[in-house]
């Protein structure tokens, strides 16, 4: 058996390595929905750095005591407390921005890198190493969600974070910003990453 | 008249112009998953529709009668404890994220139990995906939608009823449904196409979808329409109906679409 | 002991506890936060009213004498259809006096519903404010109807006759420039105006809440 990963090892691994959209596809829905713009995927990811970190922790505390058959119930549980607090805060200290992302931040519960995380991490190793696996796939799913929110808001309408960056005289692109584009975006950009990849496989195994 | 408009509409809403899939972005995961044959993504659209309902109708009866300010069981449970007017304004909406994931546990527990006894050859095709339909963001998005609809609305008359809950659940699985039954004929196509290596997989169905998600939106605008049309009341058949409130009868159908 | 130990609920004892303490955590962040959340809600619609009813000069010296509108909302009763409709009416008095109403209003756009509040003068007869709250149309098309070049030409536009939206370029008073592009949700913006100044118009006849001043 391989020794355990050192919570180094776990919080690069989530950056980039073990990406949780473009290598594990997970958390695919709040990546297409929410990737209008860059304020909002920033928000999104934070909501899911909370919920995921508060998750880990609290799932890593009580290891010891999970019983096999009843561990799903329990993260459940847990997640949908995290999130409950994420959606009434947003609720009371950013209204606009909780309005726009609508169910999307409920939708957290049943985003897969959670559960993933506790399954795998956070049910088995120790409180320090589930934090840094947290805070790596939380990193790694806002690096995600930066890189096809910037494409698309960019693309789709001139503008970063709600600044001005292409001049006025660009087209914008507004299927960039309805839902097709989120496809399209996704798609190709999982393509590129792949492409990475395999390039780098290669040289690997050149060398 | 007005109320079998409403569920017409919403029933055309949920499973065409506002897909869960390409509209909403609810239900990816199994989308990309499960869309590689056409008999196993019929099935899976199958099980996601009647896990949906049965969790629709779960949650919209725990919702009016629970959680809702002053729904009646819990004010009932309350008038123990507090005076009558406060237990009229106990809003247990807080706990509504939880009672839902719960509901829809139960829900697919019980589907996979029924399935297990009366489809045993379907139970073992689907192995693992079974269990997996919980964490399908189509199903809390539907009570969810419900949720907004009943606990959401400022008025407390325009509340959402069960057979508007019912029919949203119902025809949004229809729509996920049609989506990846779509998608895993397409994809079967796809298998004997020259795909570039690094687009093979994920990547090729999430650009197919977005094609397919462009010709979905030439369904916006189809429910609108159709409301202008038939709440104006100036269409009339060449019977002798004549809508309620309308009065002139203007004869020929084409004439409210040449507006 | 080993049928206690085998018995479910006992089996569930860190269930059962992580449930009350979760719930108890819930129902803290509740009467913490419901406060606020109720108060975002009012707000939204409640800061846009001055900007409805007054103009920027009349703002500005309502902010320099530090004085502000008593703001009033009140509900009012349409049958229509044989269905009873609800429209959130708000009426602003200043010093006593009504300086107008704002009346919350919705209706089916091209994509969705439009919701719309609109800034009315004290006789209902001329429009001085107007404000899209929700909409979902298509993005760089319908939803210029949230922009204050397609809404300022309904600033001081009389409601006495129907609004329309032209395609070719408003010639009478009436008459709107449409959006390019997005007939319908210009269309849609003008019959939710008419709709509602209609119907308030004959609630209000019918029972005439003060349109007078009020002390």
């Amino acid at each position: 058996m391989a020794k355990d990963p050192t919570p180094l090892e776990r919080f690069i691994q989530g950056i980039i390595p073990e990406n949780p959209v473009y290598r594990q596809l997970l958390g695919l829905c709040p990546t297409l929905a929410v990737t209008n713009n860059m304020k909002a995927a920033m928000t999104m990811a934070g909501a899911v750095a909370f919920v995921l970190l508060g998750a880990n922790i609290l799932t890593s505390l009580i290891r010891n005591l999970l019983k096999p058959h009843l561990r799903i119930v329990i993260f459940t549980l847990t997640i949908a407390t995290f999130v409950t607090i994420v959606d009434r805060f947003l609720a009371a200290y950013m209204y606009t921005m909780s309005k726009s992302l609508g169910p999307y931040i409920p939708l957290i519960i049943v985003n897969c890198i959670i559960i993933a995380r506790c399954e795998v991490c956070a049910s088995k190793q120790s409180v320090v190493t589930a934090g840094a696996d947290a805070m790596g796939q939380s990193l790694g799913f806002g690096l995600a969600l930066a890189s096809i929110a910037a494409v698309r808001e960019i693309l789709g309408t001139g503008m970063f974070f709600g600044l001005r960056i292409l001049p006025l005289s660009w087209p914008d692109w507004v299927i960039m910003v309805l839902p097709p584009g989120a496809f399209f975006t996704l798609g190709l950009l999982l393509g590129a990453v792949n492409l990475i990849e395999s390039y780098r496989e290669k040289g690997r195994n050149k060398g | 008249m007005d109320y079998f408009l409403d569920i017409f509409l919403i029933a055309i809403s949920a499973a065409l112009i506002n897909n869960f899939v390409f509209y909403y972005f609810v239900g990816i995961c199994p989308f990309i998953g499960v869309s590689r044959k056409i008999d196993m993504a019929v099935g899976m659209g199958c099980a996601v529709t009647f896990v949906i309902t049965i969790a629709a109708f779960l949650s919209w009866t725990i919702t009016t009668l629970i959680l809702i300010p002053g729904a009646p069981l819990s004010s009932f449970v309350a008038g123990f404890f507090v005076t009558e007017a406060q237990a009229a304004t106990i809003d247990l909406t807080i706990l509504s994220y939880i009672v839902y994931i719960f509901a829809i546990a139960s829900s697919v527990q019980f589907v996979e139990m029924y399935i297990r006894k009366f489809f045993p050859l379907l139970y073992k095709s689907f192995g693992v995906f079974l269990p997996l339909i919980t964490t399908n963001c189509a199903i809390l998005f539907a009570c969810l939608t419900i949720m907004s609809n009943v606990a959401g609305v400022e008025n407390p008359a325009d509340a959402w009823g069960l057979g508007k809950s019912l029919t949203l659940a119902f025809c949004g699985g229809m729509g996920f449904t049609l989506a990846i039954v779509i998608m895993s004929g397409i994809r079967e196509e796809l298998d004997f196409c020259d795909i570039p290596a690094s687009l093979e997989g994920a990547a090729i169905t999430l650009i197919v979808a977005g094609i397919i998600s462009m010709a979905f939106m030439g369904f916006a605008g189809v429910d609108s329409g159709l409301r202008k049309a038939m709440e104006s009341g100036e269409i009339t058949f060449r019977s002798q109906l004549k809508l309620p409130d309308s009065e002139s009868q203007i004869s020929v159908l084409l004439a409210a679409f040449t507006k | 002991m080993e049928k206690l130990k085998n018995n479910y609920i006992v089996q569930a004892w860190l269930v059962l506890l992580l449930t009350l303490c979760f719930g108890s955590s819930l129902a803290g962040v509740q009467i913490l936060l419901s406060p606020k959340i109720e108060a975002n809600k009012i707000n939204e619609t409640r800061q846009k009213i001055p900007g409805l009813i007054l103009d920027k000069a009349a703002l500005e010296r309502l902010e320099k004498e530090g004085g502000s509108l008593e703001i009033k909302p009140k509900t009012i009763r349409v049958t229509k259809n044989n269905r009873i409709v609800f429209y959130k009416v708000f009426q602003a008095i200043e010093n006593g006096k009504v300086s107008g109403w704002v009346v919350k209003s919705s209706g089916q756009g091209y994509a969705d519903k439009i919701e719309l509040l609109i800034g009315l003068n004290p006789s209902l007869n001329k429009i001085l404010g107007l404000f899209v709250l929700e909409q979902k149309e298509t993005p760089g098309l319908g939803n210029k109807i949230t922009k204050w070049q397609f809404r300022k030409q309904f600033i001081l536009k009389s409601t006495n006759m129907p609004l329309v939206a032209s395609k070719t370029g408003a010639t009478s008073p009436n008459e709107i420039d449409a959006i390019t592009g997005a007939t319908i949700s210009s269309r849609s913006i003008c019959s939710i105006i008419n709709t509602a100044v209609k119907e308030i118009r004959a609630s209000l006849k019918e029972n005439p809440i003060n349109l007078k001043p009020m002390k």
